[in-house]
C-alpha cells in the first residue's frame, strides 16, 4: 500500500517536474501552428487543417453550429494554393465569449471570427480591434446582399463594416393546419396569410380559435413581441446611441398588445428552449409559431408527422432572429487573404451551397432567383415551396439599428411580460423595467 | 554539554523554520502568479469604468455609488443569505447524520451507500438543470406542483415568485453538496483513534455518550473545515441560481456572485462587477471571522464538558 | 442526534430500519439525476421532450455514442482528460500535504499570518479573474498548452486546509518528535512517516481534486482552443449545435464521460477502505 502510493508520487515528480522545464511531447502537439497530431488524431472532424502543408498563408478560422463549411474551405484551397485554412468549430457561447477575452487580453484571436447577429453588438464598440471592411474592398460586394443585413453589420454611421453576412433568419408564421381548420377556416396559406394581415386580425382569429377548439393562438407570448419589435421603425437606441424607449410607442404598443393577449388568456408564457416548450409542438395546443427559417428543423424534430404545419407570411411584415458575420480581428496579419475567401464564402454560390447542404438561409437575394432554389419544395409543409415564402420574409424586413445595450434591454422587456403574464400590472411592471434597465444603462 | 544541547536545538528550530517556509513556498509563489495579479487587477478596475474592449477611463468611486444605488444588489445580498441559510444548514445538519450512518460498522453496503449519496457530485450540471426544471416547473404537470394539486394548491411559479425562486435553487444547493460533505465528514470520522471508543466503551459509556463525548469533540477540526468551506461556499453562490434562473438572473434569486457576474459578462461593465466583488469580498472576510469564533468558542465548550 | 444513538444496536429494531429508510431516501435521491442521465443518453431528442418524459431506458443506447464518436474526438479527448486530472490530483496531493504538514507540525516564523493568508485567497470570488488570468497565460505563451491548466490547478488552499485540519489531528506530535530525535530530516518525516498515516485524508481530497479537474470546463474552454489539446468537457462541448441541441447525444456524451470518473471514485473508495484496516491492524 505504502509503496503503491509513493509510486503514484514518484509519478507526480516526474510530471512535474516535465510541466516545469516545459520539455513535455505535449507541447509541441498543443502548438496549433504546426498541427500534424491533430490529423493523426483521426476521425476528428470539429476541426481541420485544410489546404497544402507547404501553403504561404495559413488562416485561422473560428466557426460555430454545422454550417458545413468544410467542404466549401476544400474547394477554395485547391483553387487558391497557397492559402491554408485552419478551421475551429465551438460552441457558439463559447466562440463569443473566447473573441471577447482574446481581444480584452491582446492576444489569441483567429483571422476570421464567426459572430452571430445579436453578439455583434457588444463588439461594435471595438473599431480598432477589427479590420474596417470597406478598406479590404467591401463595398464592391455591398449590393449583393440584402440592405438590412450589411447595415446590421456596421457602426451607426455607416462607415465601418463589421462583418459579411453568411445567413440570416427571416420570421414568418408557422402554423398547425388542423387546429385552423377545427375551428372551421381554410387553412390553405394563401387563405391564411389573408386571414390575419393585420395584428388586430392576429387578437380577433386568437379569440375565435380559443372559443371553438379552446387551443391557445400560440404558446410563447414573448416571440409575438419579438415580431411586433421586428415591425418597429425604431426601437430602443437611435443611431446616436440615445436611449429612445421612453419616447417610443411602437414598442409600447407592442407590449400592451401582448399583454392584452395574456390578460385575455389566448397566449401562454413557456419559456423557449424547454422540454414542454418543444413537446408543445407536437400537441395542437396552440395554433401558430412565429420563427425564424432555422426553426422548421427544431419542429420537423419534435412533430415528425408530415402535413400538420405549414408556413406562411405574418400580420404586416417580418422579422429577423438569428445569422451571423464573418468578421476579420485586427490580430490577425494576412487581412488580404483573409477578405478574399470571406468575399468568396459569402457569394451567391457559396450561400446557395451552405443552404442546399445545412439549410442555411441566404443573405443575397440573388440565390433567391436561382431556379433550383424557386423549384424547392418540402414535403412536410405540405409541398410548399417554403424557400419562397421565406425569401418574401427575407425581403420585408426593414433595417433597424439595435446599438450595443439593446439585448440588456430586450432581457429587461421580456421579464416584465413575464410577470405580467402572471398577474402583474402591466403598467407598474412597464416602470420597474424602466428602473432596471435605467441601472443598466448608468454602468456604461 | 547544556551548551551543545542548546546550540542542537537551535539549529533545529533554524531547521524546522527553513523546512517550513520551503514547504510552503509553492503554493505562495504559484499564488502570486496566478491568483495575484487577477486580485489587484479586480481592486485596481473598481475605480475604473471599462467595458473589457475599449481604453479604460478613471471614475474615482463612481462604481461604488452605482452599485450602491441599486436596489438589486441588496436584493443579492439578501438572497444569498437567505439562500445561504436554507441551503447550507440542513446540508450540514444531514451530512453529519449520513457520515455517523455510514460510520458505523453495523451498517450494511456502507460502502454501495457511500458511492450513491456521492453522485450528485460527478453528475453532469446539463442533466441537473433538465432534472431540477421538470421538478420545480411553472405548470401543473411540474413534480412538485402535481403533488400540491393533490393538495388543491395553485401551480406555483417556482422561477418568479420570491420564496419558491429559493427554495427551489436551495434545494438545489442542498442535493448537490450533501454528498460531498458526508464524505469529508467521513474520513474525519475515520481519523478519530480507535482506543478512545474502546476506552469510553470501558468506562461503561453508551453508544450515544460515545458520540457526544468521543466522535463529535474529535470530530471539532474537520466541522470547522466543513462549516468554514461550506460558509464561503455559500457566499459565493453561483452555478445553482445560474443554471436555475438562466442568463437573465431574476431579482427573486440572484445572488452577489451571480451578481457582479453579470455586471462583468452580460452588461460588460467590469468596473462596476469589481466593485462589487470587493465588497463581497468583505462581507466574506467578517462573515467567515465570526463564523470562526463561534465555531471556536462551541468546540471549546463541548471540550470543557 | 437521537436517531444516531440506535445506529450501534446490534439486534433488529424499528429504528435501525429507520436508518436504512434514511440512507435508501437519500441514495435514491442523489441517484436520480444520474439515472436520468442515463435515461436520456438512450433516447432519441423528441422522447426526451415529452410532457411527461420518458424514465425508463429507451433503444438508442448505440446510435446515440456512434453520433457523439462521429461529432467528436472522444477517446483522444478522454486521454488528454485523464493526463490533466491525474497531473494535477498528485500535485495537489502532494504540495497540499506538504504544506499542511508544515503548518500543522512545524515552527516557523510567521505561520500563523501565512496560513491566515491561505485561508483569505479562498474569499477571494474567482469568477472575474478569468481576463487577467488569461492574460497571464497568453504572456507565459502557454495557450493551447496543458500548462495553462495544470500549473494554476495546483494552487489549491482548500487542499492545505484540509491536509492541515487532518494532521494536526490525525498525526500525534510524538510520533513526529520521536522520529526527529532519530535523526530523520522533515522531509523524511514527512515522506516515511506522516504520508502513511493520512491516506484517508488523501483519499478524499484526491476524490475530490480529480473529480473537480475533470468537470471543469470554463477556464480549460478559454485556454485550449484547438482540439488536439480538447479536455473531454471542452469537447462535449463541441456537440452543442448552435440552435438544435440534440440532448439525447450530448448526454450519451455527458454519461460515458462520467463512467471514468465512477472508476476513480471506487478506486480511491478502495484505498480509502484499505488504509483504514491498515490504520486498525496498526493500533
Amino acid at each position: 500500500m505504502k509503496n503503491f502510493l509513493k509510486l503514484l508520487l514518484a509519478a507526480l515528480f516526474t510530471v512535474s517536474i516535465l510541466v516545469a522545464c516545459g520539455g513535455g511531447d505535449e507541447d509541441s502537439n498543443a502548438d496549433s501552428s504546426e498541427d500534424d497530431n491533430a490529423e493523426e488524431a483521426g476521425t476528428e472532424t470539429t476541426e481541420a487543417q485544410i489546404g497544402s502543408d507547404d501553403a504561404e498563408v495559413e488562416l485561422v478560422f473560428w466557426e460555430f453550429g454545422n454550417t458545413g463549411y468544410d467542404v466549401l474551405i476544400e474547394e477554395y484551397v485547391e483553387a487558391n494554393p497557397h492559402v491554408s485554412i485552419n478551421l475551429i468549430n465551438q460552441d457558439m457561447n463559447d466562440l463569443h465569449d473566447n473573441l471577447f477575452t482574446s481581444i480584452s487580453a491582446g492576444s489569441g484571436a483567429p483571422d476570421i471570427a464567426m459572430v452571430e447577429e445579436a453578439q455583434i453588438e457588444r463588439f461594435k464598440v471595438a473599431e480598432d480591434q477589427f479590420y474596417n471592411l470597406y478598406d479590404l474592398g467591401a463595398d464592391q460586394v455591398e449590393g449583393d446582399f440584402l440592405e438590412w443585413v450589411w447595415r446590421s453589420g456596421q457602426n451607426g454611421e455607416g462607415s465601418f463594416q463589421f462583418g459579411l453576412p453568411t445567413d440570416i433568419g427571416p420570421t414568418v408564421m408557422f402554423y398547425r393546419t388542423d387546429v385552423f381548420e377545427e375551428a372551421g377556416y381554410d387553412s390553405s396559406p394563401e387563405a391564411v396569410s389573408e386571414l390575419l394581415s393585420t395584428w388586430e386580425d392576429f387578437a380577433n382569429v386568437a379569440q375565435e380559435i380559443n372559443d371553438k377548439t379552446g387551443a391557445l393562438m400560440t404558446d410563447a407570448g414573448e416571440l409575438v413581441y419579438n415580431a411586433r419589435r421586428d415591425q418597429a421603425t425604431e426601437t430602443y437606441f437611435n443611431s446616436d446611441d440615445e436611449f429612445i424607449l421612453e419616447e417610443n410607442n411602437q414598442i409600447k404598443d407592442a407590449y400592451d398588445y401582448v399583454a392584452d393577449l395574456f390578460d385575455a388568456g389566448l397566449v401562454g408564457d413557456i419559456p423557449l428552449w424547454t422540454p414542454e416548450w418543444f413537446a408543445g409542438m407536437d400537441d395542437a395546443s396552440y395554433a401558430v409559431f412565429l420563427g425564424p427559417a432555422w426553426m422548421q428543423g427544431v419542429i420537423k424534430d419534435n412533430s415528425p408527422e408530415e402535413g400538420i404545419w405549414s408556413i406562411t407570411t405574418m400580420p404586416e411584415g417580418a422579422g429577423n432572429w438569428g445569422g451571423s458575420y464573418l468578421t476579420l480581428p485586427s490580430e490577425g496579419e494576412n487581412s488580404e487573404e483573409a477578405y478574399a475567401f470571406i468575399e468568396w464564402l459569402t457569394a451567391p454560390e457559396q450561400q446557395f451551397k451552405a443552404f442546399q447542404g445545412y439549410g442555411l438561409f441566404p443573405s443575397t437575394p440573388a440565390v433567391y432567383e436561382m431556379t433550383e432554389f424557386q423549384e424547392y419544395e418540402d414535403s412536410y409543409f405540405g409541398g410548399l415551396n417554403t424557400a419562397q415564402v421565406f425569401s418574401e420574409a427575407a425581403e420585408a424586413v426593414i433595417p433597424v439599428y439595435k446599438g450595443r445595450n439593446y439585448y440588456p434591454v430586450d432581457d429587461e422587456i421580456k421579464e416584465a411580460l413575464d410577470n405580467v403574464s402572471s398577474g402583474s400590472d402591466r403598467e407598474d411592471e412597464w416602470e420597474a423595467m424602466l428602473d432596471r434597465v435605467g441601472s443598466v444603462l448608468e454602468r456604461q | 554539554m547544556a551548551t551543545k544541547e542548546k546550540s542542537r536545538k537551535l539549529t533545529e528550530r533554524k531547521q524546522n523554520a527553513l523546512s517550513g517556509y520551503l514547504f510552503v513556498s509553492p503554493f505562495f509563489i504559484l499564488f502570486a502568479i496566478f491568483g495575484l495579479f487577477p486580485m489587484v487587477f479586480s481592486f485596481y478596475l473598481s475605480f475604473f469604468r471599462w467595458d473589457g474592449l475599449t481604453p479604460m477611463t478613471y471614475v474615482g468611486l463612481k462604481n461604488f455609488e452605482i452599485i450602491f444605488n441599486d436596489s438589486i444588489f441588496f436584493s443579492s445580498i439578501w438572497n444569498t443569505f437567505l439562500m445561504g441559510i436554507m441551503g447550507t444548514f440542513p446540508q450540514i445538519i444531514v451530512a453529519l447524520l449520513l457520515a455517523f450512518a455510514l460510520n458505523s460498522a453495523l451498517i450494511r453496503f456502507s460502502n454501495t451507500f457511500r458511492t450513491l449519496v456521492f453522485l450528485p457530485y460527478i453528475t453532469s450540471v446539463v442533466a441537473v438543470a433538465i432534472i431540477f426544471s421538470l421538478i420545480f416547473n411553472n405548470q401543473s404537470f411540474g413534480l412538485v406542483n402535481y403533488i400540491l394539486s393533490m393538495f388543491d394548491v395553485e401551480p406555483i411559479r417556482w422561477n418568479q415568485e420570491y420564496w419558491p425562486v429559493k427554495i427551489a435553487i436551495s434545494t438545489m444547493v442542498f442535493w448537490r453538496w450533501v454528498g460531498y460533505n458526508t464524505i469529508i465528514f467521513l474520513a474525519g470520522m475515520q481519523s478519530i483513534p480507535k482506543e478512545l471508543y474502546e476506552a469510553a466503551k470501558i468506562d461503561g459509556a453508551s453508544i450515544g455518550q460515545q458520540i457526544r463525548l468521543v466522535t463529535l469533540p474529535m470530530l471539532k477540526p474537520v466541522l470547522m473545515f466543513v462549516v468554514f468551506t461550506a460558509t464561503i461556499g455559500a457566499l459565493q453562490l453561483f452555478t445553482e441560481p445560474f443554471i436555475f434562473l438562466g442568463r437573465g438572473l431574476r431579482e427573486e434569486g440572484i445572488t452577489m456572485v451571480a451578481y457582479l457576474w453579470r455586471d462583468a459578462f452580460g452588461y460588460n461593465s467590469f468596473g462596476t462587477a469589481s466593485a462589487a466583488a470587493i465588497v463581497l469580498f468583505a462581507i466574506i472576510i467578517v462573515i467567515t471571522a465570526i463564523n470562526l469564533l463561534i465555531t471556536n468558542r462551541v468546540g471549546r465548550s463541548k471540550k470543557v464538558q | 442526534m437521537k436517531k444516531n444513538k440506535e445506529v450501534g444496536l446490534k439486534k433488529f429494531s424499528m429504528k435501525k430500519a429507520l436508518v436504512y429508510l434514511f440512507l435508501v431516501i437519500g441514495s435514491l435521491a442523489s441517484l436520480f439525476p444520474f439515472y436520468y442521465m442515463f435515461v436520456m443518453a438512450t433516447r432519441l431528442n423528441r422522447e426526451i421532450n415529452d410532457v411527461p418524459p420518458p424514465f425508463i431506458p429507451g433503444s438508442e443506447l448505440i446510435g446515440n455514442f456512434k453520433k457523439v464518436m462521429s461529432n467528436m474526438d472522444f477517446f483522444g479527448a478522454l486521454g488528454n482528460s485523464l493526463f490533466v486530472s491525474v497531473a494535477i490530483t498528485f500535485g495537489v496531493l502532494f504540495l497540499c500535504s506538504l504544506a499542511g504538514f508544515a503548518f500543522s507540525k512545524l515552527q516557523f516564523k510567521g505561520k500563523k499570518l501565512l496560513f491566515a493568508l491561505v485561508l483569505l485567497t479562498m474569499m477571494v470570488p474567482p469568477q472575474l479573474g478569468l481576463i487577467p488570468q488569461y492574460y497571464i497565460i497568453t504572456t507565459l505563451g502557454w495557450l493551447n498548452d496543458f500548462r495553462a491548466i495544470i500549473v494554476p490547478g495546483l494552487v489549491n488552499a482548500f487542499g492545505i486546509f484540509w491536509m492541515r485540519q487532518y494532521i494536526k489531528e490525525g498525526v500525534p506530535f510524538e510520533i513526529v518528535e520521536a522520529a526527529k530525535i532519530d535523526g530523520c530530516s522533515n522531509f523524511r518525516v514527512y515522506w516515511n512517516i506522516v504520508v502513511p498515516m493520512i491516506l484517508p485524508a488523501f483519499a478524499t481530497l484526491g476524490i475530490i481534486v480529480f473529480m473537480q479537474v475533470w468537470n471543469d470546463f470554463l477556464w480549460p474552454v478559454t485556454v485550449l482552443r484547438d482540439p488536439a489539446v480538447h479536455t473531454i468537457q471542452v469537447a462535449l462541448r463541441a456537440l452543442n449545435d448552435a440552435r438544435q441541441l440534440d440532448y439525447g447525444m450530448i448526454m450519451s456524451g455527458t454519461f460515458w464521460a462520467t463512467v471514468p470518473l465512477l472508476i476513480v471514485f471506487l478506486l480511491f473508495n478502495r484505498l480509502f477502505i484499505q488504509s483504514l484496516s491498515e490504520g486498525a491492524v496498526k493500533s
